[in-house]
């Protein structure tokens, strides 16, 4: 795409970014912290939260589960393994055995006939709790009783919190937003000197810290210690749709590892300052960056809400597509034909379809949707945090040639993807299996597509002329 | 008794022939499934035989059963074959009254010692003088008389099952003869009344071949009551395209469909009624309009209406359903309001 | 008491009672259990309602399923519904069901119902020789074997009793309503219990992704 190499590179290609990234998250099993707590403790941990957090909710699908086996293959990590425990069904089972002994109705009859649950089984059921689930709720789709297993497995993380389970790279990264309330070393300084770099180098201004500003944008960590090009595209955007914005340096964190490990007080301490700040600066529109969780951190937060907060949440794909459809962006064409990819927390879980489809389509693009899009999209295997997990390497890498398959059958140059990770996973892919195709961020697309003549910081400089 | 009349002159004096009565030997013959040949040879052995002694006891009954014997709508070989047996003792029938009667019951006993054949009809009472004759109950009467007889032949249900005094309540404590007398062969012949042909049947095996006949589970003659009624009712075809009568005066009882509906016990009733019918083959229930009572079987009484089918489940109304849908949700409803008193002392727990 | 008033007496009896009390024990002990609230704003004020319609669109899987799915579905559906019609539409059956209710409707012929039971029993055979050939897909437990035979055993003693194989037919007759308490007495006990499941589960899952905006 000829517009792509105008940018001025000022920042690394996404492919380098990757793998710095990638050294990055290799020291992070080093820095997770070892457990702490006495293995009873941890066990009666694990319990007692799951005990809490079942509500009709999950004990309706604990109990409804009748084992027919047609979610088996609607997982991504079975298609490419072959194996059985990845079965999603197998996700639950232990959650179901804690629900038996302790929280359904025939609670004492189950405390006769089952086993006790003991630290061990949590460990055994790491694997499938954090390396084989990306809580996609692809299976969800088929399941004839529509379990919403992700949401079970959701549960399950946080029991593995209170057991100390969390796999090392999560562990590390809870840790260091517990403590900091960034992670990868970002920090408000780091903000701070990349909006210097951006106005320095390219000359595009960043509001920081406005005192109000309709428009509240997020940023996260691997936009601000690596990828640079995300935030630039960002603030080349709302320039030139004229947006009233800013980035509030006291919250500006898009991810979540309260969320992605489990622990849901990290997650309502994490997302306490954004929604302050936004309330601060009398936001009416806060803009999740590119970062998949993020959005079902905060705008589907179910600890918080948000109906009555004075402003509104919305995923940066969603706010693109709000623009275009407003006739606010303008954007050259795009000639070439694209795949959109909808990251499961955005589309199946996230309902984010068509914003990310009309920005494509404002630029003319030829869109092809894929065998399996939308609420059934596969998943690219990089979501809820496994991306980052050593352990699930080779999961990972084999359930992306179904993503492989599935882009190639529809003939496209580009796979547009609108989620940080998925980006990460797609060019870990690309890479490794020297993949013919252009990841493409939405974002960055549209940045890199946008009508400099036509835009409102074109007419604003016209009149300051 | 200078000579005893063989049954053979029994048949000439009522002026049967021997064609008539070689066709009762086959029918017979056939019936009880035996060897093509053994017609002929029970037509020798039955016209040479002597008179076989038989006591006949009555206990606690309606003598329809000796009704259903004896008053045949035609003089026919059975009941002939009744009057060539040496009855010595049936205080129906008998001529001789009180003391005389039983001097000669207590005088065949003595005299065909180990040969003769006791049959009973009606049901024994445990309130041992609930029911007696000539002051002996009826239980020291049936175990004195069993005591040097070849066989018992229950002739009916309530000997066979205890039948109708064995209902509930059964005031009399009434018990079949089988729970009495446990030491000699028994043969059921059950019926509400038995079937004569079935009676004749297996007293002409016995004194022919001089065995008793096959039985099944129940005691009852395999050649008798080896078969469903229901499996040999000419009214099946019906049942099987799903026609069925819904009360007795609907277009579907005139038109002789299926009684399955109103009651008809067939399906688990063993007798031959369906096919050898009654009164010279004349009709039976089923083809007189209705359904089987289930007579021939045991506890048949007691087996829930006559006019409930055969599907029907026997435990009254569904007040119970009803009360243990109520204890269940109020039990469910509890060790859900437990569970969420548990999760809140978790979370306390979790939060302090 | 023989075998036969054993069944349709004490022993139906005491099954239907335990069938009653327990699926009314497990139903509200799992649905007056907390609700948990989602307090985030929906996408639009209305949607959630929109998620009930997953309790019937879930009836058939998307096509994109359809490989892995078609037989199983098919042969989930011959069997339920082949099984149901026997339930409630053979005169004995409809007997039962009128001396316990006073209801009473027109019955199939004998040669459908026997059609239909052989038809169930064929698709129940087939489903758990694929369940059998597939291990890695369905993960069987015990329970799923213990519940098709217990689900098996009175179509196939119904079917012997029908057209009168076997034991006798009040043996057999008694087999069948024994079969059919077991089935009773097991069902609220196990994953048999879908039959109400479902609704409530694919209701729940409906409105979840309903208050996103996501049909599912």
């Amino acid at each position: 795409m000829s517009a792509t190499t105008a940018t001025p590179s000022v920042f690394p290609s996404f492919a380098e970014v990757y793998q710095g990234l990638a050294a990055q998250i290799g020291m992070l099993r080093e820095m997770a912290p070892q457990p702490t707590k006495s293995e009873d403790r941890r066990l009666k941990g694990a319990i007692d939260k799951l005990i809490e957090e079942t509500n009709a909710d999950e004990a309706v699908w604990l109990e409804s589960c009748i084992h027919c086996g047609q979610c088996t293959n609607a997982c991504h990590y079975f298609q490419s393994m072959q194996d059985a425990k990845y079965a999603p069904m197998r996700k639950m089972d232990l959650y179901r055995r804690v629900y038996q002994r302790e929280i359904s109705p025939l609670r004492w009859w189950y405390k006769l006939i089952s086993k006790p649950v003991k630290l061990k089984d949590f460990e055994e059921a790491r694997e499938l709790i954090y390396d084989s689930c990306t809580e996609c709720g692809r299976c969800t789709m088929v399941c004839p009783m529509g379990i919403d297993t992700a949401s079970l497995v959701h549960h399950m993380r946080t029991a593995m919190v209170e057991a100390e389970l969390v796999p090392p790279e999560l562990a590390a990264l809870r840790m260091e937003q517990l403590h900091h309330g960034t992670v990868f070393g970002s920090s408000p300084e780091a903000l701070r000197k990349m909006i210097d770099t951006i106005r320095e180098k390219t000359g595009v201004d960043i509001p920081l810290d406005k005192e109000s500003a309709e428009i509240m944008v997020l940023s996260s960590a691997v936009d601000l210690v690596a990828n640079g090009n995300g935030l630039l595209a960002t603030a080349r955007i709302m320039n030139h749709i004229g947006a009233d914005w800013t980035i509030c340096s006291d919250g500006f964190e898009s991810a979540n590892f309260g969320l992605l490990s489990g622990d849901m007080s990290l997650w309502a301490k994490q997302v306490e300052p954004i929604v302050a700040a936004a309330e601060r600066i009398k936001a009416k529109t806060m803009v999740i960056a590119e970062c998949g969780h993020a959005y079902p951190a905060l705008r589907w937060n179910p600890m918080l809400r948000s109906g009555d907060l004075p402003f509104e949440m919305m995923y940066m794909s969603e706010f693109l597509g709000k623009q275009a459809k407003a006739g606010k962006l303008h954007l050259t064409p795009l000639d070439a034909r694209v795949t959109f990819h909808d990251p499961c927390k955005t589309g199946r879980r996230g309902g984010a379809f068509d914003e990310p489809r009309a920005v494509l389509n404002a630029m003319n693009a030829d869109v092809v949707e894929m065998p399996n899009n939308k609420e059934y999209n596969w998943c690219c295997g990089g979501g809820a945090g496994i991306f980052l997990l050593e352990d699930a390497t080779k999961l990972r890498d084999e359930s992306f040639k179904i993503k492989i398959r599935e882009v190639n059958e529809t003939g496209a140059e580009a796979v547009v993807v609108s989620c940080a990770s998925c980006r990460l996973n797609f060019e870990s892919g690309r890479q490794k299996n020297h993949w013919d195709k252009r990841v493409e961020s939405l974002v960055e697309l549209t940045a890199a597509h946008l009508d400099d003549a036509k835009g409102a910081d074109a007419s604003a400089r016209g009149a300051a002329r | 008794m200078a000579y005893e009349a063989t049954f053979g002159d029994v048949l000439r004096s009522q002026g049967v022939s021997r064609r008539a009565f070689l066709k009762f030997c086959s029918t017979t013959a056939s019936l009880l499934a035996l060897p093509a040949g053994t017609a002929t040879a029970m037509a020798e052995a039955l016209s040479e035989t002597r008179r076989p002694s038989v006591i006949w006891l009555s206990f606690q009954e309606c003598t329809g059963c000796t009704e259903a014997l004896t008053r045949s709508h035609a003089p026919t070989i059975e009941n002939l074959m009744f009057n060539f047996i040496s009855l010595d003792y049936h205080h129906t029938l008998q001529a001789a009254a009180g003391e005389a009667a039983e001097h000669a019951r207590e005088e065949a006993e003595r005299e065909n010692a180990g040969k003769y054949l006791v049959l009973v009809d009606g049901s024994v009472p445990m309130l041992e003088y609930c029911s007696t004759v000539a002051g002996i109950s009826n239980k020291a009467m049936l175990e004195d008389a069993c005591t040097n007889a070849a066989a018992v032949i229950n002739i009916g249900t309530c000997s066979a099952y205890g039948g109708i005094p064995v209902a509930k309540p059964n005031p009399t404590q009434a018990v079949p003869v089988g729970h009495i007398i446990k030491d000699k062969p028994i043969v059921n012949v059950p019926g509400c009344p038995p079937m004569p042909l079935a009676i004749t049947g297996v007293i002409a095996q016995y004194l022919t071949l001089g065995k008793l006949p096959e039985l099944d589970h129940l005691g009852r003659p395999v050649a008798f009551f080896g078969e469903n009624i229901h499996d040999r009712c000419y009214r099946r075809p019906f049942y099987d395209r799903g026609q069925f009568a819904e009360t007795f005066d609907d277009e579907g009882a005139r038109k002789g469909w299926c009684l399955y509906k109103l009651g008809c016990k067939a399906p688990v009733t063993y007798n031959a009624c369906a096919h050898l019918k009654w009164n010279n083959g004349v009709s039976f229930p089923i083809q007189s309009g209705h359904g089987c009572l289930g007579c021939s079987e045991p506890g048949f009484w007691d087996m829930g209406g006559v006019y409930e089918s055969v599907a029907t489940g026997k435990f009254g109304d569904g007040t119970r359903l009803g009360a243990a849908a109520l204890a269940g949700a109020a039990l469910g409803a509890g060790a859900a309001v437990l569970a969420r008193r548990k999760k809140a002392h978790v979370h306390e727990e979790d939060a302090g | 008491m023989s075998l036969l008033e054993f069944a349709r007496g004490p022993a139906i009896h005491a099954s239907l009672i335990i069938l009653v009390a327990g699926i009314f024990l497990r139903l509200l002990g799992v649905l007056v259990l907390t609700r948990g609230a989602d307090l985030s704003r929906p996408r639009d004020a209305f949607g959630n309602f929109k998620g009930y319609r997953t309790v019937f669109s879930r009836a058939w899987p998307s096509s994109e399923f359809t490989t892995t799915t078609i037989y199983q579905t098919v042969m989930a559906y011959v069997f339920h519904i082949s099984t149901l019609l026997v339930v409630v539409a053979i005169v004995p059956h409809i007997e039962f069901i009128t001396s316990l209710t006073g209801l009473s409707w027109p019955g199939l012929p004998n040669f459908i119902g026997v059609a239909l039971g052989t038809i169930a029993l064929a698709s129940l055979i087939a489903l758990i020789l694929r369940r059998l050939s597939n291990p890695a897909v369905y993960n069987s437990t015990l329970g799923d074997y213990v519940t098709w035979i217990i689900v098996a055993l009175p179509l196939l003693t119904g079917l012997m009793a029908f057209a009168h194989v076997g034991l006798r037919y009040e043996t057999m007759l008694a087999l069948h309503i024994l079969s059919a308490a077991l089935l009773f007495a097991y069902m609220p006990f196990s994953k048999l219990m879908h039959a109400f499941w479902f609704i409530f589960s694919r209701a729940q899952s409906g409105l979840a992704y309903a208050h996103k905006g996501v049909r599912i």
